[in-house]
């Protein structure tokens, strides 16, 4: 919680969404997961719809803020999407006399939005004589995915099993010989599995003994790896500046990745003076080549590399000693 | 120097990042060489085969046309001429916007030869010949030479006005650090910058830049969605816009062209943050600026 000059309700806003519509038809409540806090819009598998409006109720430590120095409190839901530059606002009004909820509707324009947008509630009151002010924010945001069929909190990555020869995306076809490929530009980073690279999908999605877990899992963290260390080398690649020079924290996925991993690659710095030292070495190509090893290391515990490699060789030991009995 | 591609493709298509970076060396960002055409070409993804706006042609024209018009100019200057005219040739969606693919193809394979006459500095750097940084070829939305054009566009029209839009990009610090601040995105915020500027309360470059900071840094704490409120879009109206690109004439060279209908930003909501901003913008430093040029 930042630290604001000027007094703040100590207690928390919380928010759920309570109903979805799209193109005024009511959709079913399992688009939407209070759990996960994820609405997921396409699972009606309509690609024609224009827009969809989002029921959400908040909750305010409302005996406090009434109690306090706040006055013109206004609650807002915000809904903004990095990627198209996106932002949405709705008022929500007080429910009942007294009561600590406030609910609205939000609405999202499916022109105006690619993949994932993110939805939050925020406090605004004035305070000491000045207008507008933030004075409270919802911790936990929920996802509106775009292109989700079940409202599950994505992971940090998406995977495609895709023939790179034959597939519909014809710029992988240079790379028809690797088994997979990682791509960071997007808006989640992407693995590319090339179902054209025989027994890869089988070996993937295997079940089979313990030999072949072995040996899945350990191509699996083989893949993993790689894309932490692709991940981690694209968000340090796109670090913006702020007016004084300074990185910023990018924000999606590449603030999840460069959290994750600078403890490891700079152990014992603050999160924003290793921001600050990665940036610099990049810049500086001094110090850069010494940071490889850490990297790697970085990629390599994020994806359990050591574990998965222990238990494949303790199976493998495993099968060796079965043979020769 | 890189000419205009021949063969021309026929239609903006979309050219993953991954391969952007492939066919865009060194040697087409310093103009020795031509990107790959025919091994570029085939590395794209196709758009739909019946959508007029993804025609090469009409960007294409623009492009030969801005190139012509400010041959003897200042470069910078071309892109407040641009801007509007690319962002109202192409009629997308924010959605469609923001594959990044469009964009890398557009500079890669139609227009490489504008990417270079437009960005090349004066000097290289490290005693190397001049070169585009690939971040024109391929890059953020604020930094691509087409993206920067048509999100300025975007962001600083108001409803189907793009006057707003030649004053924003007028000053090169707007497209450079103002188009990538997450406030902008609030379309009474983008007004307000535009008016000051145009009452001469921010001149410069740099003091746009020091408004921009000041605003931006407030945005922390000042709520300007509720000081300033903005009206919801007209839906219908975007829609008719992209429907009308299949009969629409050329856009106009000489006037402004129209953007979509699509509502106009509340004036009361500009003239609450242009006192706001007006406020916070006499306390701000400004780089540079010294009491002699007050």
């Amino acid at each position: 919680m930042r630290v604001l000059p000027y007094p703040t309700p100590a207690g928390k806003v919380t928010f759920r969404v309570t109903a979805v519509k799209q193109d005024q038809r009511s959709l079913h409540t399992s688009v939407f997961s209070g759990e996960e806090r994820v609405v997921a819009l396409h699972q009606v598998e309509r690609d024609d719809w224009k827009s969809s409006r989002i029921a959400l109720t908040a909750t305010l430590p409302m005996k406090e803020i009434e109690e306090g120095p706040w006055s013109d409190v206004a609650v807002v839901a915000v809904l903004t999407e990095k990627a198209t530059n996106t932002r949405t606002t709705a008022v929500l009004r007080r429910q009942g006399e007294g009561g600590a909820e406030w609910a609205g509707r939000i609405r999202l324009r499916r022109a105006d939005h690619r993949s994932q947008a993110e939805l939050s509630v925020t406090v605004v009151a004035t305070v000491d004589g000045v207008a507008g002010r933030v004075i409270g924010t919802s911790e936990e945001k929920w996802t509106v995915d775009l292109t989700a069929r079940t409202p599950v909190r994505r992971s940090e990555l998406q995977v495609d099993e895709v023939d790179f020869a034959d597939g519909p995306h014809e710029w992988l076809r240079a790379f028809k010989d690797a088994p997979w490929l990682v791509e960071t530009s997007g808006d989640l980073p992407t693995v590319h599995v090339n179902t054209g690279f025989e027994g890869i999908s089988e070996l993937l999605n295997s079940g089979g003994g313990p030999l072949e877990r072995g040996i899945r899992d350990m191509l699996a963290a083989q893949i993993a790896t790689d894309v932490w260390t692709a991940v981690f080398h694209s968000a340090v690649s796109d670090l913006e500046l702020d007016a004084d020079g300074n990185p910023e924290w990018p924000g999606g996925w590449r603030d999840a990745v460069l959290n994750g991993m600078l403890s490891d690659v700079l152990p014992g710095m603050s999160g924003i003076d290793a921001l600050n030292e990665i940036h610099a070495r990049r810049g500086e190509s001094s110090g850069w080549n010494e940071l490889q090893p850490r990297i790697n290391y970085a990629a390599a515990r994020r994806a359990k590399v050591a574990r998965n490699l222990g238990t494949a060789l303790r199976v493998l030991d495993m099968s060796q000693r079965e043979n020769k009995a | 120097m890189i000419d205009r591609p021949d063969p021309l493709p026929d239609r903006i298509a979309s050219l993953a990042d991954l391969n952007a970076v492939k066919y865009i060396g060194s040697g087409v960002r310093s103009g020795r060489e031509e990107p790959p055409y025919i091994e570029l070409g085939r590395s794209v993804t196709a758009t739909a085969e019946d959508d007029v706006r993804m025609r090469v042609e009409p960007v294409r024209d623009l492009v030969d046309d801005v190139m012509h018009l400010y041959r003897d100019d200042t470069r910078t200057r071309a892109d407040a001429w641009l801007a509007p005219r690319l962002h109202a040739a192409l009629r997308l969606t924010r959605r469609e916007a923001a594959d990044e693919g469009i964009w890398n193809h557009l500079a890669a394979a139609v227009a490489p030869d504008y990417v270079l006459w437009r960005h090349l500095p004066a000097t290289g750097s490290d005693g190397g010949p001049p070169m585009v940084p690939s971040g024109r070829f391929h890059g953020a939305h604020h930094t691509q030479a087409f993206s920067r054009l048509w999100w300025a566009a975007e962001l600083f029209r108001n409803g189907p006005d793009y006057a707003p839009v030649v004053v924003a990009c007028g000053i090169q610090d707007v497209l450079n650090t103002v188009l990538r601040l997450d406030i902008i995105d609030h379309r009474p915020t983008a007004q307000a910058v535009v008016a000051l500027v145009e009452q001469g309360v921010a001149r410069t470059g740099r003091e746009v830049n020091a408004l921009a900071v000041v605003a931006n840094a407030a945005a922390s704490t000042l709520f300007y969605d509720v000081l300033a409120e903005d009206e919801e879009r007209d839906d219908g109206a975007l829609d008719e816009w992209v429907a009308g690109a299949a009969s629409a004439p050329p856009v106009p060279r000489r006037s402004l062209p129209r953007g979509p209908e699509d509502g106009t930003v509340p004036e009361k909501a500009v003239a609450a943050l242009v006192e706001r901003f007006g406020e916070l913008f006499q306390d701000a430093v400004v780089r540079g600026r010294t009491a002699s040029q007050d």
